[in-house]
């Protein structure tokens, strides 16, 4: 096994992934380091990569009035990000940045999207666990939608 | 979709017609279907403290229901029709054991669930940043991604 593959190997969102799906990941995957403060990607930017955080936080951001940034979700270790490569239009709908020095592996969307469609046995175990972070994250927006509501009395019937 | 595809789904697939005020599901409830909505309004609830809180409308040509997915296979919100509601409804352990047996179904599956589910994130984050900074601008707002009704069309035929 690779430095790479066992990297991956490791993170939570691959994790029970056979060896063969790792090793089609690890080929096409790369290191990244950010520093505290660095973006990751900025809204309305092409969207081409997928991350698996490996050490340190990472904030979704909206860009607010003045400069000022309004927080989203705040992601780490052992996290995903980003999943506006997975379909059109391919442009991230929020800024990332590191709130702390992360380190991170990176795959090329494009390539995940080929490799998906060409190998459906790979495709279907990457979907089934994008669906599954997704609709976690979907249901505890929600969630946060709601305590909103509530907190502002809006929304009682 | 493959009509090969669609017989999978046709096994398990029943019409129904919910009248308004019908609650399809309950929170907590064990999630074992999987709905398409043909015509009507069908409106996502939770249950504050006595209140129910809106969470989301879906309609004509959208899916319901993502919580049969995955473990612990119950529903985070309460569904009730508000309109007369035509649906198709689906057994969702039948097409969990397909997807599983058949990964080119599972990954055609999972890819639309995906990009549905991907869709209603950034939505709710969006809901969610005018609930908490009401004042931001306008021009800072984007407009709510494209409805996705359209992916679910080729099941009609």
């Amino acid at each position: 096994m690779g430095t790479l593959e066992t990297l991956i190997a490791g993170h939570p969102f691959l994790h029970g992934l056979s060896s063969e799906h790792l090793k089609i990941l690890a080929d096409s995957a790369m290191q990244s380091n950010f520093q505290a403060g660095e973006l990751i990607f900025r809204d309305g930017d092409p969207a081409n990569r997928f991350y698996l955080i490996l050490d340190g936080k990472v904030a979704i951001e909206a860009a607010g009035r003045e400069q000022s940034e309004l927080p989203v979700q705040t992601v780490g270790a052992g996290d995903v990000l980003g999943w506006s490569w997975l379909f059109p239009p391919y442009y991230w709908h929020f800024d990332a940045r590191a709130l702390e020095p992360v380190r991170a592996v990176f795959f090329y969307g494009t390539r995940l999207r080929e490799q998906c469609e060409q190998d459906h046995h790979f495709g279907y175990e990457l979907m089934k666990r994008v669906t599954q972070v997704v609709i976690r994250r979907l249901q505890a927006t929600r969630g946060q939608l709601v305590e909103a509501a509530l907190k502002s009395g809006a929304g009682s019937r | 979709m493959r009509d090969e595809h669609l017989d999978i789904l046709a096994e398990c697939a029943a019409a129904q017609t919910i009248e308004p005020g019908t609650v399809i599901f309950r929170e907590n409830e064990l999630a074992d279907r999987f709905f398409l909505i043909l015509d009507g309004r069908v409106e996502l609830e939770t249950r504050g403290n006595k209140h129910e809180f809106p969470v989301q409308t879906v309609g004509a040509g959208e899916a319901l229901g993502w919580s049969w997915l995955f473990p612990p296979f119950r529903w985070h919100f309460e569904a009730q029709a508000r309109e007369r509601t035509r649906v198709i409804v689906f057994t969702a352990a039948h097409l969990l054991v397909a997807c599983e047996r058949n990964h080119d179904f599972g990954y055609e599956l999972m890819k639309r669930v995906a990009q549905v589910v991907i869709l209603r994130l950034q939505s709710a984050r969006r809901h969610l940043l005018d609930a908490n900074w009401p004042s931001r601008s306008p021009d800072e707002t984007r407009t709510t991604p494209p409805t996705t009704g359209n992916l679910w069309a080729p099941l009609k035929r």
